[in-house]
């Protein structure tokens, strides 16, 4: 038997002529984990397609177990044994735990019965504390990336890939993840792994392998890497010392308080939250998923309505207030960046100039009688060469953009209010290492120019890199509040479980 | 009308001065246990407020006036009634506050007779005073009808009928500068009128001649009360107690309040204090924390120690923090004194120092 589970040769896949991945030469050995580390826009995604059969390579050669294969669908694929757990997971929301794993492996007769027994077994025999009766939609992103995997096992898949597999798990999930990802790897599985946390990749992988502009740069064991060396390899250039590089030696003071959250309640989510906002200073939000940071800010900016009675009190320079809907908050000067850009932040086939104009047409509740195309290109142009998103042009849509641009364009659709308090939450998730210096470049200045800034993050070295102060959420209320100068990762940590 | 309907609808929302909620306790009132590590210099029976003259320390004890002098008090004089305010006055003089009735000023602290007495009419509880600009004293009257001691009954009757005077010691006239506020509690000169704290309202107000109180400071977590100029600008604010859900509620609950007053003894009614923990019968809100899944019994604090540093523009830069568990609770009064912060720490009775090098720098860090 061959020590090689899955290679490729020469790997080639163009789009509209532009190649997606160049010439790629990529090997996956039995029972390794093998991390696939780039930018956005690298080919990570294109060649681990190319690998489940979403798409077919144009030029180039792929063999599993030694034999040339070349699949053509994913159905194909998983035949062959290669199994992909999406980032957007793959799973029918209104269908239980159990159906989803059936799915397409359903027999003449089923029995209801006997597919929850089968899965209660299945689940357990993984060690998976899922209730296989639950219907998806109402499960975790941890949950739904459990029975994404498991559905995968039950496939008897030989190759795993997932794509940015911890980007929506708290930091407890993620360790369980790892745990599953070594058992797997144990089981004999082969594991190809996309993650833009790079100390996820140099934790679980035995490879790396870094792709830049579509074409492999590295691959060597991960153990010769360390964090600076694939950043460099990534983009080309040293970023070690400006991405979550070097602890704050000074914090700004505070300014004025800009906002007051008192005793703030929305059942199940948020239990009795009180903190206050300053301005001139970078406040980040630390906690679990669950914890009721997202639902406080949102409630804050109008997106979610708070209970009605006895729901607590916000009070905007000291004055209370209570939005029912985005619009008025928006007047008020408060931004909200959404943590999932896709669903809110964007009208994905309108051009980037018309998403940051809608941004500007939203300061106005009422609308405006005449829109101006003009104005929407001039304001969209001079935001679009602020923020340096990088796109063909500036009709260019938004679906168009890769993920750090994309977020960018969500930030100019905030910014363009000039709003005094800016909400930024998860502003780096899904985004590339180049994206995120920029992006986080842009809150240090808003900071510095004296807007109250909020960073909600799941992401300790982000919220220790940014943060002036840092609040830890938990259990739906803050329950610790750090300067940066005295936070640890351990302390942050203990706050947020304990 | 619009007044009683908006009245109406907020104690029906739970809204305006309705609401139940407390701010938090964060930005530069994070809490620490500074006040923990300070210093007791002198324990007394019923401490009241401080003043320095001439480089030494006065301290208000109950009905008595004691000078410190290294670690050993000394009695300078005794009144008949409970001093309930001090004030140094140029020129090694001393003003004080009796029963909170009458303000008498000496030429210094052993003077036989005082030097000018107002006993105005309207004088009722009165409990700080501080000297202005112009060498007039301005003092602040808490209530009209509760007594200094009283002033738990003074919250729960929800009055508002503070006042701020002006005293003018050359033509010896009171002059009346502000009235309506929530429990006026100390004050201090601010370039030409006088930050006033107002308990009740949980806010710094800067009281002007011709003008309406203009908000300084608003939203405190806690009772702000007696203030004393900082050097390097600024002031320092001391606040008695923490607000609390509890108390918030039971504010807006007259009911209750009434037959509280009417029926159980003042030290044991839902009311902020200035000590607790000395007795089983003290009222516990019946809460609980979930911790790691483990539900667990917890009660607000009932009393609290706060200083808090001002800028000069009144707003807080850093706090120092006694908190739950510790002892130096119930602070009345901080004067700066030879680069020491000395507080009066009404709760257990202490007169406390603090070292002052540093202490900016470890907060601004």
């Amino acid at each position: 038997m061959s020590e090689i589970m899955l290679s490729l040769r020469k790997a080639t896949k163009l789009y509209a002529g532009v190649p997606a991945i160049d010439g790629v030469d990529f090997d996956l050995r039995r029972g390794e984990i093998h991390a696939l580390v780039g930018e956005n826009g690298a080919g990570k995604s294109t060649l681990t397609k190319v690998m489940a059969g979403v798409v077919t390579l144009t030029s180039g050669t792929m063999t599993v177990d030694g034999a040339d294969v070349a699949p053509r669908t994913p159905l194909e694929a998983r035949n062959l044994g290669i199994a992909m757990v999406f980032q957007e997971n793959s799973l029918v929301p209104t269908m239980t735990v159990a159906q989803n794993l059936f799915l397409g492996q359903e027999k003449f007769y089923n029995r209801l019965r006997g597919i929850y027994i089968a899965a209660q077994q299945f689940l357990q025999s993984l060690n998976f504390d899922v209730t296989p009766t639950a219907t998806v939609s109402g499960l975790g992103a941890a949950k739904k990336q459990m029975v994404e995997i498991a559905r995968a096992v039950l496939h008897r898949a030989k190759v795993i890939i997932f794509d940015e597999p911890t980007a929506s798990l708290t930091p407890e999930e993620k360790k369980y993840f790892f745990d599953l990802v070594r058992d797997l790897k144990k089981r004999g599985v082969s594991i190809v792994f996309i993650s833009h946390a790079l100390e996820e990749a140099l934790l679980l992988a035995d490879r790396i392998t870094v792709l830049r502009d579509g074409k492999r740069v590295v691959t060597d064991d991960a153990a010769k890497f360390d964090r600076a060396a694939i950043v460099q390899a990534m983009v080309g250039r040293d970023l070690s010392n400006t991405l979550y590089g070097a602890r704050k030696s000074t914090v700004r003071p505070a300014g004025a308080r800009v906002l007051t959250v008192q005793n703030l309640k929305m059942a199940p989510m948020v239990k009795n939250n009180s903190l206050s906002v300053f301005a001139g200073q970078i406040t980040g939000v630390f906690g679990l998923v669950g914890a009721g940071r997202t639902e406080t800010f949102k409630i804050v900016s109008g997106v979610l309505k708070r209970d009605f009675f006895h729901g607590g009190e916000i009070l905007l320079h000291d004055k209370p207030v209570r939005y029912r809907v985005p619009a008025p908050a928006v007047k008020a000067g408060i931004a909200y960046v959404t943590e999932d850009r896709k669903v809110e932040g964007f009208f994905e086939t309108s051009s980037i100039a018309r998403n940051i104009y809608l941004g500007l047409l939203s300061k106005f509740p009422k609308g405006r009688m005449l829109l101006s195309r003009r104005e929407t290109d001039t304001v969209g142009k001079s935001w679009i060469e602020k923020l340096r998103v990088r796109a063909i042009g500036d009709h260019a849509k938004v679906v168009e953009l890769s993920g750090g641009n994309q977020q960018k364009v969500v930030i100019a659709k905030s910014l363009v209010q000039e709003p005094d308090l800016i909400i930024f939450d998860e502003p780096t998730r899904g985004v590339d290492v180049g994206a995120i210096v920029e992006i986080h470049e842009l809150i240090n200045q808003l900071a510095d120019e004296g807007k109250a800034v909020v960073v909600i993050s799941s992401y300790l070295p982000e919220i220790m890199a940014l943060s002036d102060r840092i609040l830890v959420s938990r259990q739906g209320k803050v329950v610790e509040e750090f300067s940066a100068l005295d936070a640890t990762e351990e302390r942050i940590m203990y706050a947020a479980i304990h | 009308m619009i007044a009683a309907v908006r009245e109406f609808a907020n104690r029906f929302l739970g809204r305006g001065d309705a609401t139940i909620t407390v701010p938090s306790f964060d930005g530069a009132l994070k809490p620490n246990q500074k006040l923990e590590s300070a210093e007791t210099l002198l324990t007394c029976e019923a401490p009241e407020d401080l003043a320095t003259v001439g480089g030494n320390l006065l301290i208000a004890d109950g009905p008595r006036l004691l000078r410190l002098d290294g670690g050993t008090a000394s009695e300078v004089r005794s009144f008949d009634r409970s001093i309930s305010a001090l004030c140094a006055l140029p020129g090694g003089g001393v003003a004080v506050a009796l029963g909170g009735r009458e303000v008498r000023l000496y030429a210094n602290p052993s003077a036989e007779q005082p030097s000018a007495t107002f006993t105005d009419a309207a004088f009722n509880a009165i409990n700080a005073l501080a000297l202005a600009d112009d060498n007039a004293l301005i003092a602040t009257d808490g209530s009209t009808s509760c007594g200094v001691d009283d002033w738990a009954r003074d919250l729960m009757e929800l009055n508002r009928s503070g006042r701020v005077f002006r005293l003018d010691p050359a033509s010896k006239a009171v002059t009346r500068l502000a009235q309506g506020l929530g429990h006026a509690f100390g004050s201090c000169a601010h370039g030409n009128g006088v930050l006033v704290s107002e308990s009740w309202r949980h806010r710094l107000v800067l009281v002007a001649p011709g003008a309406a109180p203009r908000i300084v400071l608003a939203h405190l977590p806690v009772y702000p009360s007696r203030l004393s100029k900082a050097s390097g600008g600024g002031y320092w604010l001391t606040a008695f107690t923490a607000r609390t859900q509890l108390i918030e509620f039971v504010l807006r609950e007259p009911a209750y309040r009434k037959r509280m007053m009417a029926e159980i003894d003042p030290a044991y009614w839902v009311a902020p204090r200035l000590r607790s923990g000395f007795s089983f019968k003290e009222p516990m809100q019946g809460a609980h924390i979930k911790t790691m899944g483990v539900i667990k019994p917890w009660a607000p604090p009932r009393s609290y120690g706060l200083v808090i540093r001002l800028n000069a523009e009144g707003q807080p830069l850093y706090s120092l923090h006694s908190r739950v568990d510790g002892i130096n609770h119930g602070i009345v009064a901080a004067i700066e004194m030879g680069g020491d912060l000395v507080m009066i720490a009404k709760g257990p009775g202490r007169v406390l120092r603090l070292p002052l090098a540093g202490l900016a720098e470890e907060f601004s860090s």
